[in-house]
C-alpha cells in the first residue's frame, strides 16, 4: 500500500473515532427518559438537563430525578426536598447508569422490605430508635403477627400433630420481648421457624409461607386484585387491582403489572388494599394451599383511581357465608382496627384473637354505658399526630373528647361533638358519619351478651 | 545562533538517521513496546485531566469517580481511555517482554536494558494496582486490604513495611492518599524516566537487536522518515481502536467501598489473579512475597541463562535458545492456569 493510502485509512479511522467520542457524550442514556417525560401528555416538559436534587436533610446532591423526573413525592410527610431518595432507597446518588445507581438500593425496589426495613423506615430518628416503643413500629410490625405469622404456623403444625399444644412457639424469625410483666396472652419469644424435610412444615413453608401468606414475602402467582408489596409498604403503599402504576416516573412501565398504582405512601388505607391479602380465597388445610376466590368479576379497566366505585364494597369485597354489619360494609378496615391490631402493640402474640380487640361496644358502649371518651391535651400527641398524617388536622382539636379504647388508644377519627352524641370521619373518604349509640335505643339485648358476634344476629345487612 | 535545531531534540536522538529494515518489520516486534509507549502517553494525559476532579479521600473518591463518569463532560471517554490505556499497557509491555525473549533480545549487550524492562514492568503493575485502588469501590476496598497485609506477613519488617504503605494502623484516609501520591506522581515519576532510559539504552546498545547477515547479504536500512511514518500509522490505529473499545465496554467501576457490610466477593484485578489463587493454597508471605519474586527473579536471570553468541539471534523461537523460551512458557502457562482456576467457579 502507498503512504497515501495508509494516511487515509489512520485518518478515517481517527475521524470515526472522533465522531463516535462526540456521539456518546452527547447521547447520556438518561436523556431518553427525560424525552419520554416531555412526550406524556399534561406534563409540563422539563428542559433535558441532569437534575440535582440536594435535600435539607443530607445536603448531599443526589441525581436520582435525572431519571425519574415526574416521580411522584412520596408522602407529605417525608418530602423528596427534605430526605431526598437516598436516605430510604440506598443506592449511590451520584450514578447515572441504571445498574450502577440501583446496585446498592436497599432491599431492591422496596426499602420497607422487612429485611430492611429496620434501616430504612425504621432508622433512628424516622421510625425506629426511640424511648417511646410506640414510636418504633418497626419493632412493632417485625413482632406483630403480619410479621411472625406465629399463629398461622401453630394452627397448622398443632392440627397436623407436630405440636402438642396449640401456642404458637415459632415465627417466621426469631422475636423476643423482654417486657416483665408481659400483657395477658403474650409470648416471651418466638424461635424461628424452620422447615424439616420430609415433614408437613415442608409442605407449608414451600406452599404458604413461600407464597405471600404473611407480611414478608409477595404473593407466588401475582395477578389481578392480589398485586402489593412486602414489609410497610405491603399497607401503606397502594396497589391498584390490575397492579398498574398510574404516577409520572417515565422509568416505572405502564403497562407491566406489580407496580403501586403512584409511589405514594398512606395511612388512608383503602379497604381494597387490605383485600390483596385478606378476603380473597380460603386456606385448605387438607390441600395445604391457598385457593383464591373464583368469584371476582374481571379487573374493570381502566380503573379510574385507586379507589373502587361505591357499592363493590358489599358485593365483591366479604366471602358470601360471612355476616356483616352496616358500618363494616361502609366503613374502611382502617375506621375501625387500630394501629396496635394491625402493626402490633410490641409484644409478641400467638393468635389473631389475643390482637384484635375493637369490637361493636368500643364505639357503641352498651345498654347502660356510653363509650369512654378522654380528652386530647396536646397538639402533639399520637391522635393528633395521626390526624394530621391522615391529612384530616381540621378534624381534631386540643380540647375534643375521642373515644378511647379498652387498650387506651385514642381513636382519633371518632370524636364527641354533644354529649351522648358522637360522629365519625372515614379515614380514606373523608365522608362524617354519626355514630348510633346502644345506650337509649330500642336494642332488646342482654347485658351480658353484648359481644360483636351477638350484634351481627340483628344488624347483618341483607345481601 | 540557533538555540534549538531538530538535530539537538530528544525525539531525533531515539530516531536516527536510519535504522534497520529488520528491527522495523511489523512481524518481529509487532510494534509492542511502541504500543506500550503509546499507552503510557495516554494515561498521562488522561489522568492529567483526571485528577481535575479526583477527590482522594475516603468519602469523595469514589463519588468523584462516579461524577468523572456520569456527570463531566466527556468524563467516561477520558476516564475509559484511562483504564483502557493501562490496561493495554500491562498487556502490551508483557508481550513486548515475551518478544524480547522469543527473539532473544534479551542477549548481551542488552542485558542491562532487559533489567530495566523487567523494572518497568514492575513499575506499571504496581502503577495499574494503585489506580485500582483509587476507584475506592467495593472489590478495590477489599484489594487493598488483602494486598497491604501481605505485608504484616513478612517476618520482622513486616509491620513496619505496612505502616510505611499504608500510614496508619489500618487501612484509611491515610492510605488512599498515599496510593494516590505513588500512582500520579511516584510511579509516573519513575515510569517515565524509566521509559526514556530503556529508550535511551535501546540506541546505546545498538537498537533493536537484528539476525547476523548471511554471506554476501547486505544489510537493509529504512529511513528515519520511514520510522516516523509508521509510527504515526501505528499510533493513529491504536488510538482509533482505544477509543472504539472505550466505547463498546465501559471502564468498570462498583459501589462504593462499605467497610460495615462486610467483603461479598474479593476479586484482585485481573493482573494479580494469580496471586489470589495461590493464596487459597499457601501461606500468605508465600503466595504474595516469595512467589512474585521468584517469578521476577528468574525472569531477571534470563539473560544470564542464555550467553550464547551467535546464530540465533533476533530469530523468533530459535532452537539454540531453547532454555530462557522454555523458562518463560512455563511461567506464563502457570500464571494464566492460576488466574483461569481463579475465576473459575
Amino acid at each position: 500500500m502507498t503512504r497515501a493510502k495508509w494516511i487515509f485509512i489512520a485518518g478515517l479511522a481517527l475521524l470515526a473515532a472522533t465522531f463516535a467520542m462526540s456521539w456518546q457524550a452527547d447521547h447520556p442514556t438518561w436523556q431518553i427518559w427525560q424525552e419520554r417525560y416531555n412526550a406524556e401528555p399534561n406534563v409540563t416538559p422539563v428542559p433535558i438537563a441532569i437534575r440535582v436534587l440536594t435535600p435539607t436533610q443530607t445536603g448531599k446532591p443526589e441525581l436520582c430525578l435525572t431519571c425519574h423526573v415526574g416521580i411522584e413525592d412520596i408522602s407529605a410527610s417525608h418530602p423528596a426536598q427534605t430526605f431526598g431518595c437516598v436516605v430510604c432507597h440506598g443506592g449511590d446518588p451520584l450514578a447515572l447508569d441504571a445498574d450502577r445507581a440501583h446496585a446498592t438500593l436497599r432491599g431492591g425496589r422496596n426499602p420497607s422490605a422487612l429485611n430492611v426495613a429496620a434501616q430504612s423506615c425504621g432508622q433512628p430518628q424516622c421510625h425506629g430508635g426511640y424511648a417511646d416503643e410506640e414510636q418504633n413500629h418497626v419493632d412493632r410490625v417485625l413482632k406483630s403477627l403480619q410479621a411472625t405469622y406465629a399463629g398461622g404456623i401453630a394452627t397448622v403444625r398443632y392440627t397436623f400433630g407436630e405440636q402438642s399444644s396449640p401456642v404458637a412457639q415459632f415465627g417466621l424469625r426469631a422475636v423476643s420481648d423482654a417486657s416483665n410483666p408481659l400483657p395477658q396472652n403474650a409470648l416471651a419469644a418466638l424461635r424461628e421457624f424452620q422447615a424439616m424435610a420430609g415433614t408437613i412444615d415442608q409442605t407449608f413453608q414451600e406452599n404458604c409461607l413461600n407464597g405471600g401468606c404473611h407480611l414478608g414475602t409477595l404473593p407466588k402467582q401475582p395477578q389481578e386484585y392480589y398485586y402489593r408489596s412486602t414489609g410497610c409498604a405491603a399497607c401503606h403503599y397502594l396497589y391498584a387491582d390490575d397492579g398498574l402504576y398510574r404516577g409520572s416516573d417515565p422509568t416505572i412501565p405502564r403497562d407491566q403489572p406489580g407496580h403501586g398504582a403512584f409511589h405514594e405512601l398512606t395511612t388512608a388505607i383503602p379497604y381494597t388494599q387490605c383485600d390483596h391479602c385478606h378476603n380473597r380465597g380460603n386456606y385448605s388445610l387438607k390441600q395445604m394451599a391457598f385457593l383464591p376466590r373464583d368469584d371476582l368479576p374481571p379487573v374493570a379497566a381502566p380503573i379510574p383511581t385507586t379507589m373502587p366505585p361505591e357499592g363493590r364494597q358489599l358485593k365483591e369485597y366479604y366471602q358470601p357465608i360471612a355476616q356483616f354489619t352496616k358500618c363494616e360494609v361502609e366503613l374502611n378496615c382502617v375506621d375501625c382496627h387500630t394501629a396496635q391490631e394491625a402493626m402490633g402493640d410490641g409484644h409478641i402474640y400467638g393468635s389473631k384473637k389475643d390482637v384484635q380487640y375493637i369490637q361493636c361496644q368500643t364505639c357503641h358502649g352498651t345498654l347502660t354505658t356510653t363509650p369512654p371518651v378522654a380528652a386530647i391535651q396536646d397538639a402533639n400527641e399520637l391522635a393528633m399526630r395521626q390526624a394530621r398524617i391522615n391529612g384530616h388536622a381540621d378534624f381534631l382539636h386540643v380540647g375534643d373528647r375521642v373515644i378511647e379504647t379498652p387498650h387506651g388508644e385514642l381513636l382519633w377519627s371518632i370524636k364527641q361533638v354533644a354529649p351522648g352524641k358522637f360522629v365519625q370521619m372515614d379515614k380514606v373518604t373523608g365522608k362524617i358519619y354519626d355514630v348510633p349509640l346502644v345506650k337509649g335505643s330500642g336494642c332488646t339485648q342482654d347485658g351480658k351478651t353484648q359481644t360483636s358476634d351477638y350484634c351481627h344476629q340483628c344488624h347483618s345487612v341483607v345481601r | 545562533m540557533k538555540l534549538w535545531r531538530k538535530e539537538k531534540s530528544l525525539i531525533y536522538a531515539l530516531h536516527p538517521e536510519k535504522i534497520p529494515a529488520s528491527g522495523a518489520r511489523l512481524t518481529y516486534t509487532f510494534g509492542l513496546g511502541g504500543i506500550a509507549v503509546f499507552s503510557t502517553l495516554v494515561t498521562l494525559v488522561t489522568g492529567l485531566a483526571l485528577t481535575f476532579y479526583y477527590v482522594p479521600t475516603p468519602d469523595g473518591a469514589h463519588a468523584s469517580v462516579v461524577l468523572i463518569n456520569d456527570v463531566v463532560s466527556f468524563g467516561a471517554i477520558i476516564r475509559g481511555l484511562h483504564y483502557w490505556g493501562a490496561q493495554w499497557m500491562v498487556i502490551a509491555a508483557t508481550l513486548h517482554l515475551a518478544r524480547v525473549v522469543f527473539t532473544g533480545g534479551y542477549r548481551p549487550p542488552r542485558e542491562l536494558n532487559w533489567l530495566i524492562g523487567l523494572g518497568l514492568l514492575v513499575v506499571t503493575l504496581l502503577w495499574d494496582f494503585s489506580g485500582y485502588v483509587l476507584r475506592w469501590d467495593d472489590s478495590a476496598y477489599w484489594a487493598l486490604l488483602v494486598g497491604t497485609n501481605l505485608f504484616r506477613e513478612i517476618p520482622v519488617w513486616g509491620e513496619t513495611l505496612y505502616r510505611a504503605l499504608v500510614g496508619d494502623a489500618q487501612i484509611g484516609a491515610a492510605a488512599l492518599l498515599r496510593f494516590y501520591g505513588w500512582h500520579i506522581f511516584g510511579l509516573a515519576l519513575v515510569g517515565v524516566f524509566g521509559i526514556v532510559y530503556h529508550l535511551w539504552r535501546l540506541r546505546k546498545d545498538g537498537g533493536i537487536s537484528r539476525p547476523l547477515l548471511k554471506a554476501g547479504e547486505a544489510r537493509a536500512f529504512i529511513s528515519r522518515d520511514e520510522l516516523f511514518f509508521r509510527e504515526f500509522i501505528t499510533a493513529a490505529l491504536a488510538a482509533a481502536a482505544l477509543v472504539f473499545l472505550t466505547l463498546l465496554v465501559p471502564s468498570p467501576i462498583g459501589p462504593a467501598a462499605n467497610l460495615d457490610a462486610g467483603a461479598a466477593e474479593v476479586r484482585a484485578p485481573w493482573i494479580f489473579l494469580w496471586v489470589q489463587d495461590l493464596l487459597r493454597v499457601l501461606p500468605p508471605v508465600w503466595a504474595g512475597i516469595v512467589a512474585p519474586l521468584v517469578v521476577l527473579l528468574a525472569l531477571a536471570l534470563i539473560p544470564f541463562i542464555d550467553r550464547r553468541g551467535g546464530n540465533g539471534r533476533a530469530i523468533w523461537f530459535a532452537r539454540e535458545r531453547w532454555k530462557p523460551q522454555l523458562l518463560l512458557a512455563v511461567i506464563a502457562m502457570v500464571l494464566v492456569a492460576l488466574s483461569v482456576r481463579e475465576v473459575l467457579p
